[in-house]
């Protein structure tokens, strides 16, 4: 076991945590907040709805 | 006054069942040039050339139609003739079937054709209930 | 809006809205940076160097106009989906679905062969080392894993690792240059001596077209970063322009030197042709510089690539072209964290299939579909909404030549790619055509009609 069976050892591991720590993040998220709250983005950027409100373009 | 369209709620199983259903698709349509490039290659068609011309004679550098300075920089690649003679007489084949040609010029034009028919359908539909109410 | 307001909770989440120009720059040059590492020379196989080097400029001229075109839709219709936004608006649900799909499978494709990349050049190293038959598994997927991790928790540190990454790829690439002395020709480059005519003519020089994309191919994915952008309108043309000029002038030099110092017919097939022109000069550093390169612009193009295909899933989530399960935004990190998880199996399911080549022809076609709906939207949108109708923070010059431009150059790739890989581009436009009826007719049902509708425009003149 040289060098480069370690790094791929420790490669896999650290995937593997790092996706379980995505997954379980993700599942702590959706069990403390209200899905309605999770999803309730909306689509377009503020400033340039002000500034359209103010009429004219630059 | 136009009415407004009311979607229906989708079960998390519809919702997983079309997420992984989109994704067969495009594994689908991957696999599919993979297993017509097969059936052709199986048939004998697009075969490769190279090695033929690579065997026909002896090469040498000048019947490659290299000259020197290509030549150092093949060898400083740790290319001797030979090996070289493969890839430069790898050649593409740009010869073109005009049926195909034709085929797949419609479908491409054939389906921007759908999709700005089909959206502006669905378009007039977003801007009655948008505009209109 | 009564419903819809009335339901939704007085409190909401969005992204961020943390980046600047610089970002956008990252974003924009990060994707595609590891195209002048590698992939653009395949046109120099396709057509020659000279081939390869007139589709670079027609190539450049072609997403010039991308760039221009993209800067003014996106300065208006600022949205995480970018051009699929900006094809909700304009034209129509169905093919905001199709450039929704575009822009997710042409990012995660790449993002795919990105992380190959980098697996495949630790096994080169490996086997130079000692070690043959390294499995480039391990590193192919903690690529991806961490990349989405770093996505996961937050696109302002996604973004600045980004940028810098980036610029040291770009750095390595210009080091390289002055190193070769271009001013002292015959010195190091020796371009007298190997560049030759065009081996296959001009039908040569369109065929290398459909390869010569990698040179800028992704540059218009700094879109996708509109909602997460402070004053959009400003740092979006800003980063985009900026990055184009960066890519021409990289593509340039890359083409430089790699003429000067590689036979045509050795370009035209190398993996890593920087990498190869490095070892030619025989210099260890200018190697272990160009080598620093192309792993950088390899991780900043998957990392980019994760940014910009799970904010096109997300926003699909959103208006329900997708489930909406999808559409959920991280609390603490505030980013669309379901998006970027599901697309991780995908990225590397694309990986490992050992498709590689179809996997890219998809990317780069779904690319140039894209291209094609740009050109056909802008002309839709400036008859749609007049300059005076509505406000854009940005006009570009000489409507209608650089969307006219646009489609021509699209329509000589579509004919490269035909003449490079006809089967892999039908089965690919048959996916497209079944999701398309697939959408139309099933999965449409499920999104509300005006809601999609998010910009504050007057009605579209002609309706």
């Amino acid at each position: 076991m040289d060098f480069w069976d370690i790094l791929s050892y420790s490669a896999w591991i650290i995937s593997a945590g790092l996706l379980l720590w995505m997954l379980m993040d993700a599942i702590r998220i959706n069990r403390e907040y209200d899905e309605d709250l999770l999803i309730s983005s909306r689509e377009g950027a503020d400033e340039l709805l002000e500034a359209d409100e103010k009429g004219g373009r630059s | 006054m136009a009415q407004r369209y009311e979607p229906p709620k989708q079960s998390g199983v519809g919702q997983l069942v079309d997420s992984v259903l989109l994704m067969v698709f495009v594994f689908g349509s991957l696999m599919f040039s993979l297993f017509y490039e097969n059936i052709l290659g199986f048939l004998g068609m697009g075969a490769d050339e190279a090695d033929a011309a690579a065997a026909a004679g002896e090469v040498t550098w000048d019947s490659l139609g290299q000259n020197e300075v290509m030549q150092a920089q093949w060898e400083k690649l740790g290319y001797g003739v030979d090996e070289a003679a493969v890839l430069i007489n790898d050649r593409f084949d740009y010869t073109i079937d005009p049926v195909a040609l034709v085929v797949t010029a419609i479908v491409i034009i054939g389906y921007f054709v759908f999709l700005f028919r089909a959206s502006d359908k669905e378009y007039r539909e977003v801007l009655r209930e948008k505009f209109d109410n | 809006m009564s419903e819809q307001t009335a339901t939704a909770p007085a409190e909401r989440i969005n992204l961020l809205k943390v980046l600047g120009p610089v970002h956008v720059w990252a974003l924009g040059v990060g994707i595609v940076l590891v195209g002048e590492y590698m992939g653009w020379n395949f046109s120099v196989g396709k057509g020659g160097a000279y081939g390869s080097l007139i589709a670079c400029w027609f190539i450049g001229l072609l997403y010039t106009c991308v760039a221009m075109i993209d800067s003014e839709v996106t300065s208006t219709v600022a949205a995480a989906g970018g051009q699929y936004a900006q094809a909700k608006h304009i034209v129509g649900p169905l093919m905001a679905f199709n450039v929704g799909l575009y822009l997710v499978l042409a990012y995660t494709m790449l993002e795919a062969a990105d992380a190959l990349v980098v697996g495949d050049l630790l096994a080169i190293v490996a086997g130079q080392f000692g070690h043959p038959d390294l499995d480039p598994k391990p590193f192919v997927v903690l690529t991806i894993a961490s990349l989405a991790w770093l996505n996961y928790r937050g696109v302002f540190m996604t973004l600045t690792v980004n940028f810098i990454i980036t610029a040291v790829a770009f750095i390595a690439l210009v080091v390289m240059f002055f190193w070769t002395q271009p001013w002292n020709p015959g010195a190091v480059l020796l371009h007298e001596k190997l560049l030759t005519d065009l081996p296959y003519g001009w039908i040569g020089v369109i065929a290398a077209l459909q390869f010569g994309m990698w040179y800028y191919l992704g540059i218009e994915g700094t879109c996708q970063a509109a909602e997460e952008v402070r004053s959009a309108g400003r740092s979006i043309p800003l980063g985009t322009m900026s990055g184009m000029i960066t890519l021409l002038i990289a593509a340039t030099i890359t083409w430089y030197m790699a003429a000067g110092l590689l036979p045509w017919e050795y370009l035209g097939q190398a993996g890593v042709p920087m990498y190869d022109a490095a070892q030619m000069t025989g210099s260890p550093t200018l190697m272990v510089l160009l080598f620093i390169g192309t792993i950088f612009s390899a991780i900043a193009s998957a990392n980019g690539c994760i940014n910009d295909a799970s904010r096109s899933w997300f926003s699909m989530g959103r208006d329900r072209y997708l489930p909406i399960w999808f559409a959920a935004v991280h609390p603490r990190y505030r980013t669309p964290y379901r998006a970027i998880i599901f697309l991780i199996p995908v990225a590397v399911a694309f990986g490992f299939t050992g498709l590689l080549d179809q996997v890219i022809t998809f990317s780069i076609l779904s690319g140039l579909l894209g291209y094609t709906f740009m050109s056909l939207n802008m002309m839709k949108f400036r008859k749609s909404w007049p300059l005076d109708s509505i406000k854009r923070g940005y006009v570009h010059p000489f409507h209608p030549l650089p969307a006219l431009s646009l489609l021509i150059l699209c329509g000589a790739t579509y004919f490269a790619t035909f003449l490079g890989y006809g089967a892999s581009l039908l089965a690919i436009m048959g996916f497209y055509i079944i999701a398309s009826v697939w959408f139309h007719f099933h999965r449409y049902k499920y999104v509300r009609r005006a809601d999609q509708f998010t910009m504050p425009w007057p009605k579209p003149q002609g309706y």
